[in-house]
């Protein structure tokens, strides 16, 4: 074993010593800053390989910080769930910062950019963090890193939406980490821990004596994570922020960021509450009928948006429902479908943030309605904004379809097909506002009237592995799919 | 009456739970950003009232341990992890305020519902 049973740990010191490291190098070696940040985020992607490797062949493991068990020491947690969402968090934030080294240097003031390298690595460290980790404070104070620095990587852009935006998400955000804290408080008075596992086991016996912490506890819990990721009527900070902020951000924040506490809110759910008590509070009702509301009004307002990136952003508030539709419908396969949404819609909706961003940095538009003719100066772009949209519509060969699919079947296996109406009609809502943009793009007869910069290469290259990777994962699930299937059936 | 004992003897928790919703109320519907960033140091302020109660036991002691003596210590736990939640509530009030500054050179005002104005007149 030697290193490698550490890197656990090493995957997030490498991620945060390179955010110490980046605004040093940015003012002594500028040139080294980027592939420094690069190197370290293809360095912890391979150790998350690794860690995938070792859990298949060894199963569930723990590391001890410092060699601390846990009453007393911070204990990270090792399984195929959590290597997965390692995996997807480390994966698309690397082909995300090889498409923002380019965007940023013309979204960005050239002295911010050292700074946001820093930023950009602990967001991503802290993150990697979320899912490892087993203990509750430290997913707080993880959850506190991430808030600031995705709050940050809004707000260095400095022009006034921005930083609207971000105070209003910083806001809320608190206000989520503020319920999420209490929350923890509830649980730590009658079970003395802060460990998953040992409070996992010492709650049945504290639920018998104090009833109502653990109602307190995970009514506190689904406001903390519902508001950081958007879940229906806490999703107000969502629009504003993913659209003000430069590209490569709502990219990061719409692709990843609300994913990762979507996935806390299933650990809390499925790992530290028991089973029986779970079932005893209809959690998880709540949140099937906040993200059946989400999927819905998420669409039907994306829909009359004339902005091209809040339109994305509105639409984001639709497909996060997906993955809580997963943890509402309680069965293996539902959970399957949403943990493999929450992969592909990283992808795609990252993709087409970067569309969006390829198109303001070439021509400058945001305007929906101005964008008639644009695939005659930017094709390959609209291509793959085509193949974004065929994925979040569910188009056969996509990655959507097989998300969508297995959320289906998971909801008639539990016997409640209204959900199965629910999939097919935001489908055929996603249609609706995708379609235009797509149609107007390529089939409108004049020519395009705004002038167009040619796009830099690494920046196209971005977006065709981005297309290759939405249908690969559309082509040929069946491995991630096995993956997912292993995993989720730990927590059954 | 048995209710209003139990009450009693736990003010500490209702106090703790009394300022969270001042807190809360407060940060979500006043318009000024800065009165947002004072309720949101009360909110984070009862939680850690909360951690700290929590871990006291009456008669208690700090938990150096005495060569020699048996006392009863409180909890140092909830204490210690209070002082990371201290820090984690500044760095968010201090880089809260920055935005604050950098709102005020845009806009001139720190009142919610007349930067919503200035951006509708525009």
């Amino acid at each position: 074993m030697g290193l490698a049973q550490h890197f656990p740990a090493l995957i997030i010191a490498i991620l945060l010593g390179i955010a110490f490291l980046s605004p040093i190098l940015y003012r002594w070696a500028r040139k080294t800053s980027a592939p420094a940040l690069i190197t370290a985020l293809s360095l912890s992607l391979v150790m998350g390989i690794v860690l995938l490797i070792q859990v298949h062949q060894g199963g569930t493991f723990y590391y001890h910080m410092g060699g601390w068990p846990p009453p007393f020491g911070v204990e990270f947690k090792v399984d195929f769930l959590r290597v997965y969402m390692l995996l997807v968090v480390l994966a698309v934030s690397l082909w995300i910062m090889v498409y923002a080294l380019k965007d940023l240097e013309h979204e960005l003031k050239t002295e911010m950019l050292g700074w946001y390298y820093s930023l950009y690595a602990l967001l991503v460290g802290s993150m990697a963090g979320i899912a490892l980790t087993n203990d509750l404070f430290n997913l707080f104070v993880l959850m506190e890193i991430c808030a600031i620095s995705a709050c940050a990587i809004i707000s260095i852009k400095e022009d006034r939406a921005c930083l609207e935006a971000s105070f209003k998400y910083l806001i809320l955000s608190a206000m989520g980490t503020g319920c999420f804290l209490l929350g923890v408080a509830m649980l730590y008075m009658v079970t003395g821990q802060f460990n998953y596992d040992l409070v996992n086991e010492a709650l049945p016996a504290a639920v018998e004596q104090y009833p109502n912490n653990m109602f307190a506890a995970s009514s506190l819990f689904i406001v903390a994570f519902g508001t950081k990721a958007a879940l229906f009527p806490l999703h107000v900070w969502l629009p504003d922020a993913h659209a003000s902020a430069p590209s490569p951000s709502s990219a990061m924040l719409s692709g990843v960021v609300i994913k990762i506490y979507a996935f806390a809110l299933f650990i809390m759910f499925y790992q530290l509450f028991p089973r029986p008590l779970l079932d005893s509070i209809p959690l998880n009702e709540i949140v099937l009928w906040l993200s059946t509301a989400g999927i819905m009004f998420g669409s039907i307002f994306a829909m009359v948006q004339v902005d091209l990136k809040k339109m994305l952003a509105y639409s984001s508030i639709g497909q996060i429902g997906y993955v809580f539709l997963g943890i509402g419908l309680d069965d293996t396969i539902a959970l399957t479908g949403g943990f493999y949404h929450l992969l592909v819609h990283a992808l795609m909706k990252s993709m087409l943030f970067m569309v969006a961003g390829v198109i303001i940095y070439s021509t400058g538009i945001r305007q929906i309605k101005q964008l008639a003719g644009v695939g005659q100066v930017l094709p390959l772009t609209m291509i793959a904004f085509t193949v974004g949209a065929a994925s979040m519509i569910g188009i056969p060969g996509t990655g959507g379809l097989i998300s969508k699919w297995y959320l289906a079947l998971g909801a008639l296996e539990v016997g409640r097909p209204f959900f199965v109406v629910i999939i097919l009609a935001s489908s055929l809502l996603n249609a609706v506002y995708y379609m235009p943009i797509i149609v107007n793009a390529f089939m409108h007869q004049e020519t395009f009237e705004h002038e167009a910069k040619p796009v830099p290469r690494q920046m196209l290259v971005t977006l065709v592995i981005g297309v290759l990777a939405v249908i690969f994962f559309g082509v040929a699930p069946g491995l991630t799919l096995t993956l997912l299937e292993n995993a989720i059936a730990l927590f059954f | 009456m048995e209710m209003l004992i139990k009450v009693l003897h736990n003010y500490y928790y209702m106090a703790a739970i009394l300022l969270f919703v001042i807190g809360m109320h407060t940060m979500l519907t006043h318009s000024n950003l800065i009165k947002k960033v004072i309720a949101m140091n009360i909110m984070d302020t009862s939680v850690f009232l909360l951690f700290v109660a929590v871990g006291y036991t009456y008669g208690g002691q700090a938990p150096i341990v005495q060569q020699g003596k048996e006392v009863i210590y409180i909890n140092p736990l909830p204490s210690s992890l209070m002082l990371t939640g201290i820090v984690v509530a500044i760095s968010i009030t201090a880089y809260a305020l920055s935005l604050i500054v950098k709102i005020y050179r845009y806009y001139g005002t720190v009142d919610y519902d007349e930067i919503c104005l200035i951006r509708s007149q525009e």
